[in-house]
């Protein structure tokens, strides 16, 4: 066993408790502290400050495009009983597509020649056509739209393990005393699915804060004039591009704070939940 | 052999049991409309699914300059299928794929090896401090790598491992960055925790070591999770960008998703149809792998949630 905890060593404390010296330290080697004089120095570029402001953009976007596609998946998943395999089959298979691939082939199509695909079907529809992922207000909906398309299979899945968990006495009893679709489904099913509903809201927030290739690679690099950056690819670009590794780490840190938050405050709702339950 | 012919049936509504809407239900017309809805829907999200693989396929094979011209059809007018044998030679596929298998490969034995001995010691042998490594190991699941990426790049080249560009050892680093995965690692333990107790005492009282029992005992009994590793840890490893990216110096090396990322960042290198074709061809392992591991990978999927 020492061998694997060598490689966490290695690969995961190390370069965490580095990085969290660093965000105080005014370079890497032979560096001095400078307290949180990078703090100060993040707060004041407008590529973090946009990059901040990005963060909830993409936090409010992905609510709306892509929390509850995967819940209507997975009830339809539960509801349909003709070819339910292939179904399942066919909404998944985005989600075995690398990101990487994913992101160039959304790329290709968000382009803004009049060749490129969404031009393409507005043309045909009979607007004028748009710049896509050119324009600093679409960028964001347009690389969501991209994450949703690859993520919300696996999700669903999640989803219908949940529906199909769902005792059918409850429904029948329901039934017995007349209750209607409508009733059973807010007074059973939702219920039912709080604790999944939640969980994965929290997770899907989480991971929105990562969102990395996307913007690397369409904006790309966070474009246009910074519409689509986010905290994860500012924090590489500034360690990466600019060697203003203080920065890149103070940046980190920020992140990692408010992953660490939302993850607290997710395990708090989740403890109240249950004691609620409980009583 | 007896060969087992199952007769399809096709399904009807009013032999439905479960579920929210039963055979009950659909005794009433409205509801019969309500499953037509589902059909419905659920036929338009694979049209979504599928209709940007199509496309893709269908772009990739339009002839030279088809792209660009002034009149746009989906489908390509000339099938250009001569595209598939110029690419694999242009781009020299061949070693991409090679150089992703390396790495896959070793990725997976890691994975399978380093997550699952520590986890075997924190679940069953329980050595002083466990609770504590537990929670560390927690941190680091919650933290996300990528933001640590350049302290470790730095480490990775202060311990000289990024002077092997030229041997295959390049791929250590890479290699052995799969065996401290903190999801890899909660899996495990939550399997392990799981097995009966009574099988190690056994074992113990027996006089096996540690090590005999981790052999003899746990390991047979695990095999169902090693595959779900095996699994998660193939299809990461070969969709993984960043740290291939920061690590694989020499072009002789490059992992196929680091190609297409300096390809498609370069945007001049290839024609727009040739790197659409490059797309299908990083796709098309995934898709056969998927096909033949469907169930497995879509059964542990549940357990995944939707972190990648």
């Amino acid at each position: 066993m020492i061998v694997p905890l060598l490689l966490f060593l290695f690969f995961v404390w190390y370069p965490m408790g580095r990085n969290l010296v660093l965000a105080f330290q005014d370079g890497y080697e032979d560096a001095s502290f400078v307290g949180f004089q990078n703090f100060v120095d993040i707060f004041e570029d407008s590529s973090f400050l946009s990059a901040f402001k990005n963060t909830f953009l993409y936090i409010g976007w992905s609510l709306l495009i892509g929390y509850l596609v995967p819940v209507l998946l997975g009830f339809l998943l539960s509801e349909v009983i003709h070819a339910k395999g292939l179904f399942r089959v066919i909404l998944y298979l985005p989600c075995m597509i690398s990101g990487m691939a994913v992101v160039f082939l959304f790329n290709s199509m968000y382009g803004d020649g009049s060749q490129d695909l969404f031009n393409v079907i507005i043309t045909h529809l009979g607007f004028q056509a748009h710049p896509w992922k050119g324009s600093t207000d679409l960028v964001i909906p347009l690389i969501v739209l991209a994450m949703t398309w690859k993520g919300a299979g696996s999700t669903a899945l999640i989803y219908l393990s949940s529906f199909q968990s769902i005792d059918d006495s409850m429904y029948e009893a329901a039934r017995m005393d007349g209750a209607s679709a409508r009733q059973r489904f807010f007074r059973i099913t939702i219920p039912a699915l709080r604790g999944t509903l939640l969980t994965l809201f929290v997770l899907q927030i989480i991971s929105v804060f990562q969102v990395f290739y996307e913007p690397l690679v369409i904006g790309p690099n966070g474009g246009p004039l910074n519409a689509s950056m986010s905290l994860m690819l500012l924090s590489y670009l500034y360690a990466f591009n600019d060697f203003e590794y203080g920065k890149s780490a103070a940046t980190a840190l920020v992140l990692a704070l408010i992953i660490i938050a939302f993850t607290a405050l997710y395990y708090l709702l989740d403890r109240f939940l249950k004691k609620k339950e409980a009583q | 052999m007896k060969l087992k012919m199952k007769k399809y049936v096709f399904p009807r509504l009013k032999d439905k049991r479960g579920g929210f809407l039963n055979f009950a239900d659909y005794r009433n017309p409205a509801h019969k409309v309500g499953y037509g809805f589902i059909i419905l829907l659920l036929l338009l999200f694979s049209f979504i699914a599928l209709f940007p693989i199509v496309y893709l396929v269908a772009s990739s094979l339009k002839a030279d300059g088809e792209i660009n011209s002034a009149v746009y059809s989906f489908w390509p007018r000339v099938w250009d299928w001569g595209r598939f044998g110029r690419i694999w030679n242009t781009i020299d596929l061949p070693r991409y794929y090679l150089n992703t298998f390396i790495y896959v490969i070793g990725a997976v034995v890691c994975a399978v090896v380093f997550n699952s001995l520590l986890a075997y010691a924190v679940a069953i042998l329980k050595p002083f401090g466990y609770k504590v490594i537990d929670k560390v190991i927690f941190l680091g699941y919650m933290i996300p790598a990528t933001l640590n990426i350049l302290p470790l790049i730095r480490e990775i080249s202060d311990f000289g491992l990024l002077a092997n560009s030229e041997s295959i050892l390049t791929f250590l680093p890479l290699w052995l960055s799969f065996g401290a995965n903190a999801y890899y690692y909660m899996l495990f333990k939550d399997y392990f925790q799981r097995l009966p107790k009574s099988l190690i005492e056994a074992g113990s009282m027996d006089g096996a070591g540690h090590f005999q029992i981790f052999r003899r005992i746990v390991l047979p009994l695990s095999k169902p999770i090693m595959g779900i590793v095996a699994i998660f840890s193939m299809t990461a490893a070969y969709s993984d960008f960043l740290l291939p990216y920061l690590v694989l110096q020499n072009e002789k090396y490059k992992t196929l998703m680091v190609g297409i990322y300096n390809i498609g960042s370069a945007g001049d290198l290839l024609k727009p149809e040739e790197f659409l074709m490059l797309l299908v061809f990083s796709i098309i392992p995934q898709v056969i792998v998927f096909l033949i591991f469907q169930r497995q990978i879509m059964g542990a999927g549940v357990n995944k949630g939707s972190k990648e």
